[in-house]
């Protein structure tokens, strides 16, 4: 039943990375394999979209995969099951001769290691023609309409492969002059001055990936970074206090948020303190103290 | 009032534990310091370098996999390179490295090697501060379960990790006798009982012959990786399955915040789903839409009929070696007379149906599954430390958990002192040499259930030499073992005629050497005077700040009539106000950092009401 298991484990990825006709034989696998399985079949219907009438009947039971013998019981010589009492030979002794002892069977060979028999069943996707899903799912309709009733242009673009006549793919920009660089790091400095730290830190991010060990701008990214991460903590209040969701939780749907805000409004449940929250979001502490101070300054969250 | 100290049991599980104690009589789970009954034992240190304990830990496992410490019962006592060990490397995401010794299992995390008894320590320790945060008085006596297939070296590890965490451990018992203890079984009529424990990581069963006040196990059975989180699974991939399907092929899987949340949602709406029969799963912004487009969202109602289909094998499997169990140990279902569910995974209606099925009777109901190994653990507990209570008919024995013995010719393990023997205990056996003129003999002595000595534990071995030469079987080889009341084991072999002995003295080990446990209680004691210090540090920050905020209430009117008088400080008041409101949340919050970064700003608030009011009076009509 673990090579069921695998196969309904390897349809799910195969069907998420949009191998749909890989999917579909994994899970036909698992029915030849388990006739009636309703996870097999439960997602056959969904692949097929809900028509029952396109799961295949479930096989002939195959018969199942040879028993390991070593599993069997081996039968001790002489019929005796107590094990000897006896004292062991050190090892260089001369060979041993198990004794026959009055109240129990001599010396018994240990079983040899079972032989494992290992399903196969990779072979078997070898026994299918080849088939056109195998590339990946199956195209959406070429004309789509946006909800509004036009024509949904770059949905078309996307999945009609029509390409525009300008590569859709920039060209890399030349890598910008020393003097540029000198010239945002100028107005960096400036920024930082003037207390626009995210302008500054804007700058700085730009030049670092044009020159990575540019020295001045790392010092610079420390202090804005140091900076910024102060003013936005300076907005959440004591980090042990415990921020809660200000609005009801069916409003958040309708919220403007990315996936980590999302993630780290999912963990403000009414008992973690923002000290703990920067523990559990995993993200750099500068972005969790923007974000959250984000949420607080959007009256989403409040302390 | 009860004067006497309080003493706890500890149920410490793979997944999770939860501590009880006994109070007027009562047996009761105490909550932890989240109003939580049960604290994941999960031990992790976050990205920025914060320890996490228990559900914190939890909420970041997938995030931080690498740094966080999950399922480390698989490993207590156990030695590097050993089967479960080897298993366990498999399918865990942390980091698995052998003990100086190349002997037992350490973990790596965030840099530093912890033995696996300092991490089952910190979550011990963590139950033993939500129990003295409940008393309001230290804690230190407990009684803590362990598996009953567990050997000698893993009930010393268990030990050490609560000696570690600053408890005195009075006993280690079997988490089947405590469930059965904890049902009051074993007071008069004997009978089968039958503990079904199905909790987040592994299923275990067992077979307790129970009467007059003895708690047998007489066999066990189980699967170490069937529990909760194989269901929890199958939720998480057919949630993303469907929204796979919906949203051209996202993996949500492949997105670690995504599957934290998804992970959490998934067990979420699988309790739900046992005590109502559709639930709803709804995570907003799960991930990013891709090119700049907005985040997706998550919505889907899943029913209990369909959380039953997608797990149903896994139900199957339970039973399937349950049966296998019964039939091993040659009990007959019919034959068994109480069926104790343990396990938060036995609130599943599907289970419960599926063991009464099996067992052709209702399973126990009235004591929480999820609690009933902590009570039973109290309710020992309270045995041990208040005799006079009338509780000592509930007293265990301490036993041997696991038959001892040595290895004989052929590779056979023989036993010389049987399982559940109470200690202290001697026992003698007579062995023979196996060839003519043999002059030495090897004793190892083993530990554990199989029949053959490699499928069992191996303690320590010693060699009898010198043995003078005769014919095969004609010299007899006495072999003692003792078992003091500490549980130390002590083996000699004696050549009867020559008095020839050779003896080897075997104590369980954890793996940590003394200096190890040494270096580890220092450090205890370091991170206590650490905390000490901190609470002394908020207690002298709270006075100064208590008596300002007493003092700026106390100027509050006259800075008011200041403030109607003139249009000046009004903008610095309402600043001021800010101020002292980030004070009262400190306060509130026992934050000691958050009290010293507002000092300087509460005493300006209070030079600035002070100055108002001044100048209030200074103006005032005459």
């Amino acid at each position: 039943m673990a090579d069921v298991a695998d196969l309904i484990d390897q349809g799910i990825k195969a069907y998420v990375a949009g191998r749909v006709g890989e999917a579909l034989r994994n899970f036909q696998c698992v029915l030849e394999l388990d006739p009636g399985n309703p996870r097999a079949r439960s997602y056959l219907l969904l692949i097929h979209g809900g028509a029952a009438g396109l799961v295949p009947e479930p096989a002939p039971a195959r018969p199942p995969p040879s028993a390991p013998t070593a599993a069997a019981p081996v039968p001790l010589p002489g019929g005796g099951v107590v094990p000897v009492a006896g004292a062991v030979p050190l090892p260089g002794s001369s060979r041993p001769t198990p004794r026959p002892v009055a109240s129990g069977s001599p010396a018994v060979p240990l079983p040899a290691p079972g032989v494992a028999t290992e399903h196969t069943a990779a072979t078997q996707f070898d026994q299918f023609a080849p088939s056109p899903w195998d590339e990946g799912p199956a195209a959406a309709a070429t004309f789509v309409l946006d909800p509004d009733g036009g024509l949904d242009l770059q949905a078309v673009a996307d999945k009609s492969d029509l390409r525009p006549l300008v590569p859709d793919v920039p060209v890399p920009a030349a890598q910008p002059a020393r003097k540029e660089v000198d010239v945002w790091m100028q107005a960096a400095k400036e920024l930082f001055a003037l207390g626009d730290f995210t302008g500054s830190l804007e700058l700085i991010e730009k030049i670092l990936q044009v020159d990575p060990d540019h020295g001045s701008a790392r010092d610079y990214l420390r202090q804005n970074e140091a900076t910024l991460i102060a003013m936005y903590e300076s907005k959440l209040g004591p980090l042990a206090g415990i921020p809660r969701l200000a609005i009801k939780p069916e409003e958040v749907m309708w919220l403007n948020l990315d996936h980590r805000a999302g993630f780290l409004l999912a963990q403000i449940d009414g008992t973690v303190d923002y000290e703990a929250l920067f523990a559990l979001s995993g993200l750099p502490r500068l972005d969790t103290a923007r974000i959250l101070a984000n949420l607080i300054a959007d009256g989403v969250v409040t302390t | 009032m009860n004067d006497l100290e309080p003493a706890i049991g500890i149920d410490l599980g793979t997944t999770n534990s939860a501590v009880a104690t006994v109070r007027d009589g009562v047996p009761r789970i105490i909550p932890n310091r989240s109003g939580q009954p049960l604290t994941p034992s999960i031990v992790a240190i976050a990205k920025n370098g914060k320890k996490l304990v228990g559900a914190l830990a939890k909420r970041q496992a997938i995030t931080n996999a690498e740094n966080t410490v999950f399922a480390a019962k698989r490993l207590i006592g156990r030695r590097w390179g050993s089967k479960e060990v080897e298993d366990a490397r498999k399918v865990l995401p942390y980091t698995l490295v052998p003990g100086p010794d190349g002997n037992d299992v350490r973990v790596e995390l965030a840099s530093r090697v912890y033995a696996i008894p300092e991490l089952a320590a910190i979550v011990l320790a963590e139950l033993k501060a939500d129990a003295e945060a409940w008393f309001g008085r230290p804690v230190t006596k407990a009684v803590i379960t362990v598996p009953a297939y567990f050997n000698d070296g893993q009930r010393h590890a268990t030990k050490d990790a609560g000696r570690i965490a600053g408890l005195e451990v009075l006993r280690i018992i079997n988490e089947p006798t405590s469930a059965a203890l904890a049902y009051g079984f074993g007071k008069q009529v004997e009978r089968k009982v039958v503990v079904f424990d199905l909790g987040g990581g592994t299923f275990d069963i067992s077979i307790l012959d129970i009467g007059k006040s003895v708690y047998d196990v007489v066999a066990v059975g189980g699967d170490t990786y069937l529990g909760g989180e194989d269901f929890d699974r199958r939720v998480i991939d057919w949630l993303t399955f469907h929204f796979a399907k919906e949203n051209g092929g996202v993996d949500l899987r492949e997105d670690k915040m995504a599957l934290q949340r998804l992970k959490d949602a998934a067990e979420k709406a699988k309790i739900e789903l046992s005590a109502a029969t559709t639930a709803a799963v709804h995570l907003p912004f799960l991930v990013g839409g891709g090119d700049g487009r907005a985040a997706l969202h998550l919505d889907r109602q899943l029913g209990r009929e369909k959380l039953e289909e997608l797990t149903k094998d896994l139900v199957d499997r339970c039973i399937a070696v349950t049966e296998k169990t019964l039939k091993d140990a040659g009990v007959r279902p019919s034959q068994v007379g109480e069926v104790i569910l343990v396990g938060g995974m036995t609130r599943m209606p599907r289970v419960q149906k599926a063991v009464k099925e099996f067992f052709g009777r209702e399973p126990c109901r009235g004591v929480h599954p999820e609690e009933v190994v902590a009570l039973g653990a109290a309710i020992q507990a309270h045995a041990l430390t208040a005799p006079q209570s009338g509780a000592s008919e509930v007293l265990l024995l301490d036993v041997t958990p696991q038959n001892l013995g040595i290895m004989v010719v052929g590779g056979y393990f023989q036993t010389i002192i049987p399982r559940n023997t109470t200690v202290p205990t001697s026992e003698t056996h007579l062995f023979t040499t196996v060839q003519d003129n043999q002059t030495s003999v090897r004793i190892a002595v083993l530990q554990g259930e199989g029949d053959r000595a490699v499928d069992n534990e191996l303690l320590g071995e010693f060699v009898l030499d010198g043995i003078r030469p005769a014919r095969r079987g004609e010299v007899e080889i006495e072999v003692t073992f003792d078992i003091s009341a500490d549980g130390i084991v002590g083996v000699s072999a004696k050549d009867v005629v020559t008095g020839l002995q050779q003896s080897i003295t075997v104590t369980a080990t954890s793996g940590l050497t003394e200096e190890e446990m040494k270096r580890i209680l220092d450090e205890r004691v370091d991170e206590l005077l650490e905390k000490k210090q901190t609470t002394h540090d908020f207690d002298l920050r709270k006075e100064r700040a208590v008596a300002a905020l007493a003092e700026i209430e106390g100027l509050r009117a006259a800075v008011q009539d200041a403030l109607e008088r003139t249009r000046f400080g009004k903008d610095a008041v309402q600043k001021a106000e800010t101020v002292l409101s980030r004070v009262r949340q400190a306060l509130d919050a026992r934050d000691a950092s958050g009290l010293a970064s507002e000092e300087e700003s509460l005493e300006r608030t209070l030079q600035l009401f002070k100055g108002l009011a001044g100048a209030g009076r200074g103006s005032g009509p005459r």
